[in-house]
């Protein structure tokens, strides 16, 4: 009895393996990382059942901070600044392409795969406000993901695979037109508060002529890149 | 500030969770409390996450970090607290689900509405 009391009391006061913490740990943004590992910790019975309830509970951690983090309309933007870079790519360099069964669909893939990564990075990103520089991470990283998955594109299904040229000019004007736009609408790594609270660049901005004014800037960026091609395309 | 959409069910749960834990609201009371106001449903702590967000995000209720403490292997609890503006919304949700109660009653009988009550208590 004695040493049977002792052994279960020893089981009930011990915790998760320092690797499987270790693994949640990683999994979590660091934004909710302490509560989240802590109340794992907190309802640990066995090592199943502290690897079933992650399993569970760490997807809608990070799907709830990609909720917060992500700002649908500043979201909006983004895809359509990443799919027009494609698509302008794709339209200078294989205009056939447009035409192409699926030809459209084969553009949206890259862009699609950089939105995805971008929006995770900034769920990962640490709270606070970050320097305009670590704003490029997210697409470096996004574009990063979308040339490795034409890569395999290329080795598996070359029919779904972007060309080289299409894919490497689309990339560097996503680089340049996801950045600016993720420079004049940064990211809310800061936890939001307020009733139906409007877009945090709202917030950020305070008023419409600052927004008037990022638009204008972003517009400016994208006839500058078109003039750019089609002195390229000229030559 | 701008008045919040009306709560969910799942939402008006965890409110009164919070409330009723007072100063020990953290996820994982938080997480028996609603199990307990759910049952028999099961109730995942994720789902709790995603709805604390949620209501903080309403300005419905706020949080803080607590001190780290040994059993949770020295991490700190995040509590909350209800706003005023929670307390409002959670007491207006409260008086619509005793309409809601009391219309029952009269369509299917005080029999029926006191077999029920018997079985809340």
């Amino acid at each position: 009895m004695g040493p049977a009391l002792g052994k279960g009391i020893a089981l009930m006061a011990s915790g998760p393996s320092k690797s499987a913490e270790a693994i949640v740990a990683i999994l979590v943004p660091p934004a909710c990382r302490e509560e989240v590992l802590g109340d794992l910790h907190e309802r640990y019975r066995s090592h199943s059942q502290y690897a079933f309830e992650a399993w569970i509970t760490v997807p809608l951690v990070i799907l709830s901070r990609v909720r917060r983090t992500a700002d649908p309309q500043v979201v909006l933007i983004q895809a359509f600044v990443l799919y027009l870079s494609f698509l302008c790519a794709a339209w200078f360099k294989e205009a056939a392409l447009l035409q192409a069964q699926w030809g459209l669909l084969r553009i949206a893939i890259p862009a699609g795969i950089t939105l995805l990564v971008v929006m995770l990075e900034d769920a990962y990103a640490n709270p606070g406000r970050r320097p305009p520089l670590s704003l490029v991470r997210g697409p470096v990283l996004g574009l990063a993901f979308a040339l490795a998955s034409q890569g395999l594109f290329w080795s598996g299904n070359p029919k779904l695979a972007l060309g080289r040229w299409i894919l490497l000019s689309g990339c560097a004007m996503s680089l340049l037109l996801s950045s600016a736009v993720r420079m004049l609408f940064p990211p809310a790594t800061q936890q939001l508060h307020g009733a139906n609270a409007p877009a945090d660049w709202l917030k950020q901005t305070g008023g419409s002529g600052e927004n008037l004014r990022a638009l204008a800037a972003i517009g400016a960026v994208l006839l500058l890149i078109l003039v750019v091609l089609q002195l390229w395309k000229r030559v | 500030m701008a008045k919040p959409d009306s709560l969910g069910q799942f939402e008006q749960l965890v409110m009164t969770a919070i409330l009723a834990r007072r100063e020990d609201a953290y996820g994982v009371t938080i997480h028996s409390k609603v199990e307990e106001l759910a049952r028999p449903k099961a109730v995942s702590l994720g789902a709790v996450y995603v709805t604390l967000d949620r209501l903080e995000d309403k300005g419905l209720i706020a949080s803080w970090l607590s001190d780290p403490t040994p059993e949770r292997g020295g991490r700190a609890k995040r509590c909350y607290r209800l706003e005023a503006l929670g307390e409002r919304v959670l007491e207006e949700s409260a008086v619509t689900a005793k309409r809601i109660w009391e219309s029952l009653v009269d369509v299917w009988g005080r029999e029926w509405g006191r077999r029920w009550g018997r079985e809340l208590r």
